[in-house]
């Protein structure tokens, strides 16, 4: 246990420091939920990419720059410290891309990866039916190879980034007879392939960031199959563990959130309660905790560990550590919480940040079958009514 | 930076794991509590693996080794609901003289003749300690009141926390390990108690919260092994982290055993009475909360996502 930062690391941290401080806007963007804050995001993404910082863990022959898990640590404390928005490729850099690099061909690497890190494409992920949700494996929409190509028809929902993205990935039902967790394939299709239609849905912030989308006789080329035809559950699986486990959400967002936190805290020490104090304190806590375990899991990652059924403690803590910030922020405002602009004309991201943080238990797999997982492969508590 | 155990740090604490499941089941706590809380056997066992010298420098023939490993062997302690005065002796007096420089008790410490148990003024009252005898919820503590008044020295505070707090990781690993098997074999309405998501939900929850809090405490050992000006915050993060999750792994657990979780014939009430009273111990959570209120909202301790290691 060695926990100081090696004079390379702090070299490498005063360089994205610098870099942020002169890039991350000075003015927050409008939320990438509307078509107007989608486009200052991408714009983002592309200045990001511009001074070499879309991935960094990636291979440089991928737009990355090679580096280990603990300086890409480094690097999103820097940018959550500069406050650096929220990016709008995070389901292709954080799930989709280390995906393919798990199972992609030599070609589909390089096909997807070098313009998801330069941000030039968007990518939306579709994994959700109205009809499978929570239950991933009740997913009924087909992909029925047609030559050199899949007929997908069928219909996804709650698809994030989709309303605005360029392309999606989801798995689709590639055996028409197959049941449950058999005969799925993972697929990446063109969001403006012909067939397809975007329903956006508006959320209960009001923007339309996400979408439905119908598949009608939508043509894809086989080659857009990632790992073998039938192989689609496990590879969402990888896909969800990297959601839930360490990529999704690093520790720095919220490190900044308690800072945040205590910043406000003191606007409003005077009438505020010593529940609320204990809570803002306890947030800061919770969110170092969450760091240490990071650290804890990415040493053990680099040691050539992996991390397995663990991912779904870690999205049950910051899920659910995330609302209870933003509850104890919403608590401390008192009157102004409802008020969507400060008198100022200050956005109240405070608000904001409160709605986005109750869909965080409900996304990724809801913390309902996320502690399933934990009873039962954690714990071995026996399975009861999974098929 | 390595967030991770040593090799030799993992062997020692496997091989502590292992002779402590080979001599130190339950059904030792239920004959200590029938017997007179002491055996001098267990005593020899545990200075026989050189426990009592893990601190003990090797020139006064113990193993020389540091916080860490002594947090790391106290959860192992706690796990097992240990009742004998290691870690108060070895863990807490042992690294708190070397840091003074009293260094001649020492050899009898590693050889196991001498126990040390050590008041402070946040703790009157002290295990295996001479005085008026008090009697705790804890049957296996052996509690006295410490004649004279006790040292108020931080680092000594520090020391005792952090080692409850790794104790107290221990605690909630079995109490939730107990907790999840009765859940295994006891059956109601046709099928295993613990097949219900009702069941399922609170324990995966109490796994949240002691999972959380390890990492805490590493790092608080780290801290201290270290010497870092900031330890005694990491401390009382801690401190604090281990209690809460600890308490709350008592609770469900009790709970998940239903009416026999009520009784004195289940194991768990052991460990639940060590839990209460460690979480009390070296500094109450008011006390550590005062101190980790004061460095958030008071300023002394740089916070923000660049400061994770501070």
């Amino acid at each position: 246990m060695h926990l100081h930062f090696t004079p390379e690391q702090e070299t490498f941290r005063a360089e994205v420091r610098a870099w942020m401080e002169a890039h991350v806007p000075k003015e927050p963007l409008v939320t990438l939920e509307c078509r107007e804050g989608f486009d200052q995001h991408v714009e983002w993404e592309r200045t990001l990419a511009s001074g070499n910082w879309g991935m960094v863990t990636w291979p440089e022959e991928f737009g990355g720059r090679g580096l280990d898990l603990i300086q890409w640590l480094i690097f999103e404390e820097e940018y959550f410290r500069a406050g650096g928005p929220n990016r709008a490729n995070q389901n292709g850099i954080f799930l989709l891309g280390p995906t393919i690099m798990e199972f992609g061909t030599d070609d589909q690497k390089r096909r997807f990866l070098t313009p998801m890190a330069k941000g030039e494409v968007i990518w939306a992920q579709a994994w959700s039916e109205p009809g499978a949700g929570s239950d991933m494996a009740a997913i009924s929409s087909k992909a029925i190879r047609d030559g050199d190509h899949y007929v997908i028809t069928g219909q996804k929902t709650w698809s994030s980034r989709a309303a605005f993205a360029d392309w999606g990935f989801g798995i689709f039902r590639t055996d028409p007879d197959s049941k449950r967790h058999k005969g799925l394939t993972f697929i990446l299709f063109d969001l403006n392939t012909p067939g397809i239609t975007r329903r956006p849905i508006r959320q209960l912030h009001g923007e339309t960031g996400f979408a439905e989308l119908f598949f009608d006789e939508v043509r894809v080329p086989i080659e857009n199959c990632l790992a073998g035809e039938g192989e689609g559950w496990n590879v969402a699986m990888a896909t969800a563990g990297f959601e839930r486990g360490l990529m999704l959400r690093s520790p720095g967002r919220f490190q900044a959130t308690a800072k945040r936190l205590v910043e406000l805290y003191r606007m409003h020490e005077a009438e505020a309660s010593p529940a609320a104090r204990e809570a803002v304190v306890q947030a800061w806590g919770a969110a170092q905790a969450y760091a240490y375990n990071t650290y804890a899991v990415a040493s053990k990652i680099m040691g050539g560990g992996k991390i397995g059924a663990e991912a779904s403690l870690n999205k049950i803590f910051w899920s659910e550590l995330d609302r209870s910030m933003h509850r104890t922020a919403m608590l401390l405002l008192g009157a102004h919480a409802e008020l969507k602009r400060f008198g100022n004309g200050q956005i109240n991201q405070w608000l904001e940040g409160y709605i986005f943080s109750l869909s965080g238990p409900i996304y990724a797999g809801s913390n309902e079958v996320q502690r399933n997982i934990v009873a039962e492969r954690l714990l071995g508590l026996p399975r009861v009514g999974a098929g | 930076m390595d967030f991770r155990f040593t090799e030799d740090q993992l062997i020692l604490v496997e091989s502590i794991r292992d002779y402590f499941g080979g001599t130190h089941g339950p059904e030792v706590l239920r004959r200590l509590d029938v017997e007179g809380n002491r055996d001098p056997d267990i005593w020899q066992g545990l200075v026989d693996m050189g426990l009592t010298g893990l601190c003990v420098p090797e020139a006064h023939g113990g193993l020389g080794m540091g916080i860490v490993e002594a947090a790391l062997i106290a959860a192992e302690c706690g796990r097992v609901c240990l009742a004998e005065p290691l870690v108060d002796t070895a863990f807490v007096a042992v690294p708190w003289l070397i840091a003074k420089g009293e260094t001649d008790k020492l050899s009898a410490i590693a050889a196991g003749d001498h126990k040390v148990a050590l008041p402070h003024v946040l703790n009157p009252w002290v295990a295996d300690g001479e005085g008026k005898p008090q009697t705790s919820v804890d049957p296996l503590r052996n509690l006295a009141m410490f004649p004279a008044s006790g040292s108020n020295d931080d680092r000594l505070l520090n020391l005792g926390a952090l080692m409850n707090a790794a104790q107290l990781l221990g605690l909630a690993d079995a109490m939730l390990e107990q907790a999840v098997e009765y859940a295994k074999i006891r059956t109601q309405f046709g099928q295993p108690v613990g097949a219900f998501q009702a069941l399922k939900h609170q324990l995966a929850s109490c796994a949240v919260a002691v999972e959380f809090a390890k990492p805490v405490v590493w790092r608080a050992a780290a801290a201290m092994q270290d010497g870092l000006e900031t330890a005694p915050v990491h401390v009382s993060h801690a401190k604090i982290a281990a209690s809460d999750a600890a308490m709350l792994t008592a609770e469900t657990a009790i709970q998940v055993h239903g009416a026999m979780g009520y009784t004195y014939e289940v194991d768990l009430h052991f460990w639940m009475k060590r839990t209460w009273a460690l979480v009390g111990g070296w500094g109450d959570r008011s006390y550590h909360y005062k101190r980790l209120d004061e460095a958030v909202l008071g300023g002394s301790f740089p916070i923000g996502p660049e400061h994770t290691f501070a």
